[in-house]
This record gives C-alpha cells, sequence and structure tokens, in this order.
C-alpha cells in the first residue's frame, strides 16, 4: 500500500532522511520508530506530499508522489501536535475538512456524525476547539484525517501529551481502524509501538536501522539467547557438564541464595542451540533441582538503544 | 474550486464568531464615517471627494489588521500543514484567504453606500462619478490585500505580517506624495505604475482600461508572489 523507494531528504547540506525503502502492506499498522530529529516527520511529510523529495519516490496504492492531489485524497494526514483551527467549534471545523474534501453536501452530515461517534466526540460537538483538553483536540484531529474516508492513515505522533488514560483510549481507537485501514504512525515511545503495531521500523539519521516484528527486532539487535535459572544443588558440577556439551556458554551472573539456591544466567551466542532444553538436561544429570528458569526477551528498549546508538 | 469556497467559509466563520472581525470592521466604519461627516459639514456640497481622498489612509490601516492573521497564524499553528495535505493546491490556498478578505472588504464598501444614499437626498449628487470612484476603491483594495496577503505569507506572526503590510502599503502611498521632489524621470515612472495616481485619475470619473488594468495586473503579481513564498517554504 505504501512503498518507499529511497527516498530522501536535504535540508540544505544536511540529510533529514537518506535513501529510506520500505514498504507497508494493506491493512497493517506500522510503527515508526526514531530517536528526536531522526528524520520521522519528514519521513511522514513527504508521503502526504507535504515536502518534495530531493530524490527518490514512494508510491501510495500504486500512485507516485508526484501525484500529490490523487494522493492526497487516499491519505488522511494527522500532524505533530493536532493542529486544528481553535476559533471553530468542532462540528465546523470537521464541516470545513469535509467541504475540502469535496464531500457531497448530502452524505457529509452522516460522516460527521460517524466520525464523531468512532473518536468520542459527540459531547462535544459544538464546543470551540480552543476550550478542548488536549486529548480531545488529538480526537478532533484524528476525526478529520478520517472524514474522507483515506485508504492510508499517516499520524505523527499521535499520543505526545496525552495523559495514560487518554494515550489507552487512543491507542484502542488506532488499532481498531487498523482493522481496516493501512496505518503509518510514529513514536519515540517504544511500548506504545509494540502495543499497537504490527510491524515496526526504526530510523535513525535518516537511514533505516531495522524493519520488522517486534520479535524478528529482537532476533536481529540481540545474537545470542540468555537463559535466568533458579538450581538447587551443585551448580559447579552443572555448568561443568553444559560446557562440555555446549563449549560458548558463557556465565554471566551467579548468586548463591539461601537454602542451598543459586540463581544462574547465562549466555549463548547462538539462538538456536537449545540452551535451555541443555541446562535442564545437565540439571538433571547431576541429580540437581531446577525451581525456575525463564528465556530473557530482549526488550524493544534495548534494540532501540542499540540501533541508535544509546542515544535514546 | 470546492476548496477555495471552504476556506472562504471558514474565515468568514471565524470572523463572525470571533470579536476581531467586528473590532475592525466597526472601527473602519467609526473612521470612514468620521471623515465623510467632518468635510460634508465643512463644505456644505453634496459630493464624497474628501472622503475618496482620504480612504487609501483608511486602507492603509485597516487592511494590514483584516489581512494578517490570514497566512501568518496558519504557518504559525501548523494548520498549513494540514491544508497543505488536502486536496489542495497552494494556489486554491491563496485565492480562497484572497476572496475571503477582498469579500469582507467588498461588505465594509457596500455599508459606506449609505453617504451616497444620504447625499443624494440632500442635493444633487454625481452618479457617475460615485459610481468610478467606487469602483476605484474597490480596484485600490483589491490590489492593497493582495499585497498584505503576501506579507502575511512571509512570517509566522500576525504583528510581523501586520507592520510589513502596514510598510508596503505606506510606500505605495507615500511614493505618489512625494513624488513632486524626487526627479523628473522619477516623476514619469510614479505616474505611469504608481497604484495611487491612478486612483486618483480615476477620482476624477474617467474609467480608462489602463487604470483598470493596472491594478489588475499589480494584484496579479502580488498574488503570485503569495503563491512563491507559499511554495518556496516547501523546497527549503
Amino acid at each position: 500500500m505504501i512503498k518507499a523507494e529511497h527516498l530522501t531528504r536535504l535540508y540544505g547540506e544536511q540529510f533529514a532522511v537518506n535513501d529510506l525503502s520500505f514498504a507497508v502492506k494493506r491493512g497493517e499498522v506500522m510503527g515508526l520508530l526514531g530517536p528526536n530529529g531522526a528524520g520521522k516527520s519528514t519521513t511522514m511529510k513527504m508521503l502526504t506530499c507535504f515536502l518534495p523529495p530531493s530524490s527518490g519516490d514512494a508510491r501510495i496504492d500504486g500512485l507516485s508522489l508526484a501525484d500529490a492531489m490523487k494522493v492526497r485524497r487516499l491519505v488522511g494526514y494527522l500532524p505533530e501536535h493536532a493542529p486544528s483551527y481553535h476559533d471553530l467549534d468542532v462540528e465546523a471545523y470537521l464541516q470545513f475538512t469535509g467541504k475540502v474534501h469535496g464531500i457531497p453536501k448530502a452524505t457529509l452530515h452522516d460522516k460527521i456524525r460517524e466520525m464523531a461517534s468512532a473518536c468520542g466526540l459527540e459531547q462535544v460537538m459544538f464546543r470551540r476547539i480552543e476550550e478542548l483538553s488536549k486529548g480531545y483536540r488529538q480526537r478532533v484531529g484524528l476525526a478529520a484525517s478520517m472524514l474522507h474516508d483515506p485508504q492510508c492513515l499517516i499520524l505523527d505522533e499521535p499520543t505526545t501529551g496525552l495523559d495514560p488514560n487518554q494515550i489507552i483510549e487512543i491507542r484502542h481507537l488506532i488499532r481498531r481502524l487498523g482493522e481496516q485501514k493501512t496505518v503509518l504512525l510514529s513514536s519515540h515511545i517504544l511500548p506504545e509501538v509494540e502495543a499497537v503495531c504490527d510491524r515496526m521500523m526504526i530510523i535513525d539519521q535518516g537511514k533505516l536501522q531495522a524493519l520488522g516484528t517486534a520479535q524478528e527486532l529482537a532476533k536481529q539487535a540481540q545474537g545470542g539467547i540468555t537463559v535466568l535459572a533458579s538450581i538447587k544443588g551443585d551448580v559447579a558440577k552443572v555448568l561443568t557438564h553444559l560446557k562440555a556439551e555446549l563449549s560458548d556458554v558463557e556465565v554471566i551472573q551467579q548468586k548463591p541464595q539461601e537454602a542451598g539456591l543459586t540463581t544462574l544466567e547465562i549466555y549463548h551466542p547462538d539462538p538456536d542451540c537449545n540452551l535451555a532444553e541443555q541446562l535442564f538436561l545437565a540439571v538433571v544429570a547431576k541429580e540437581a533441582v531446577l525451581l525456575e528458569m525463564q528465556r530473557e526477551q530482549t526488550s524493544l528498549e534495548d534494540i532501540f538503544r542499540q540501533l541508535t546508538g544509546g542515544k535514546a | 474550486m470546492s476548496a477555495i469556497i471552504a476556506l472562504c467559509q471558514k474565515e468568514w466563520r471565524i470572523s463572525l464568531d470571533t470579536p476581531q472581525g467586528y473590532v475592525v470592521s466597526i472601527a473602519f466604519l467609526l473612521a470612514s464615517g468620521f471623515f465623510f461627516g467632518s468635510s460634508l459639514f465643512l463644505n456644505g456640497q453634496a459630493d464624497m471627494r474628501h472622503w475618496f481622498a482620504v480612504l487609501p489612509l483608511l486602507y492603509i490601516f485597516f487592511i494590514p489588521a483584516m489581512s494578517m492573521r490570514l497566512l501568518a497564524d496558519e504557518l504559525h499553528d501548523g494548520t498549513y500543514e494540514l491544508l497543505a495535505t488536502m486536496p489542495t493546491r497552494t494556489i486554491d490556498i491563496v485565492l480562497g484567504k484572497y476572496v475571503s478578505l477582498l469579500g469582507h472588504i467588498t461588505f465594509l464598501l457596500a455599508l459606506t453606500w449609505l453617504y451616497p444614499l444620504t447625499l443624494s437626498l440632500l442635493g444633487n449628487l454625481d452618479m457617475g462619478i460615485v459610481f468610478s470612484s467606487y469602483l476605484a476603491a474597490w480596484l485600490l483594495a483589491a490590489l492593497f490585500s493582495a499585497m498584505c496577503l503576501y506579507a502575511s505569507s512571509l512570517t509566522q506572526h500576525a504583528m510581523i505580517a501586520y507592520i510589513v503590510g502596514l510598510i508596503l502599503l505606506l510606500v505605495i502611498f507615500l511614493i505618489t506624495q512625494a513624488s513632486p521632489t524626487l526627479p523628473i524621470v522619477l516623476q514619469d515612472w510614479i505616474a505611469l505604475l504608481g497604484p495611487i495616481n491612478h486612483y486618483q485619475h480615476m477620482l476624477r470619473g474617467v474609467v480608462s482600461l489602463a487604470d483598470v488594468m493596472l491594478f489588475i495586473s499589480l494584484t496579479v503579481i502580488f498574488l503570485s508572489l503569495t503563491w512563491f513564498a507559499l511554495e518556496r517554504r516547501r523546497w527549503r
């Protein structure tokens, strides 16, 4: 649905986005992650035909960005900070958006009702946008961006500045929309992207660093596998047995606890080596007791920090 | 086309919903009424020459006030990004804003028709001159609106847009006032191209194609400059 091919944008001499290629499938929710100034907003501004790319192109439903008028009809865009006309009331603002999009008068009213109920705006339809809370303004922005029923939604940091309850509401809303539409959203809040998106990509200094599902990224970032275990019995013997089976095992941490318990953290560079299984077998062979074992997940934070050079 | 109409309606709606529009309109009408009344009772003649002579000065202060937030506020609040990513061309945005501004001024000028109507009851008013003068006043307003819209496209701050607009209009006004003190060559050019000179020419009741074309072409030039200023932002 969205296919970026070598998108590049220069501000003066500086690369804001540098040779960025990716694809978002129809009906997918894609997260665009990166530290501040990584080029997220610039990428979105190019995809919505606000900024022309310096080189490269993107196709939205097969249409090149040069077909700006057609592309804009396909895309709904919520810029950062959800700007809107503060002097208008919600109804008038949605009417204006609908008219600019050329929605016929006959259906406009129903469309506005429909969007207002989808975004939970019925209570505030005749209040000036100025008087609304940040969460409501964000929802007004979302409603306006979806009024013309776009195939594709591009949301720039849709949850910044919201309180935790509002964040959850907006997330639910995006998740619900994602069932019918292609969504590209940017954020630097990792749990949010993890909760909402099917796939995500990480960009830094205008370049694509990683793209995939959370699991794929975890695999890509962390070469090996880490296992945490609590063992009752002679841990030294278990480890010697394990090392005989798997030569590259590293002990990261070994902490004796009370009552003969030891907590153990071991690492192996090959993620497919069945480290957990081997540990279990070693424990059984040495007649020790395994009380607890878990594979440590690489968190998205770790991946993010690794790929963006710890600047997050 | 639907975008131009929608933008225009939005601007009027904001003018009607917020005090700014009323404040500017009322102040304009008060000032204009004052200049009309003061000269009328001094001269005791049924003509509007004095009022039409003062009108450009009123424009110089009021048109920048009406236009200052049109584009500057959109750029400042980030709503310009919204507008520009809807199915609108930059020229639609410029024209929508321009039509709304000119509409506002046309409405105010229409209200001042009370003066000639009153005068025609009191004395023998030359309606030909009134019509040609109103045409001149409207064309001058059209040009000044385009210039002030351009000023508004240059900055994100409405106050700066006001001052830039004011300066642009003052230069146009003063250049005609100061022309007798300038070298002959410049005087000729000013007589040829100065909008105020052409305005004064039309106030005599002569509508020539040259006068009308000058106003129209200068207006088109400033609208194009506005378009250019907005487009340039995308390429920086």
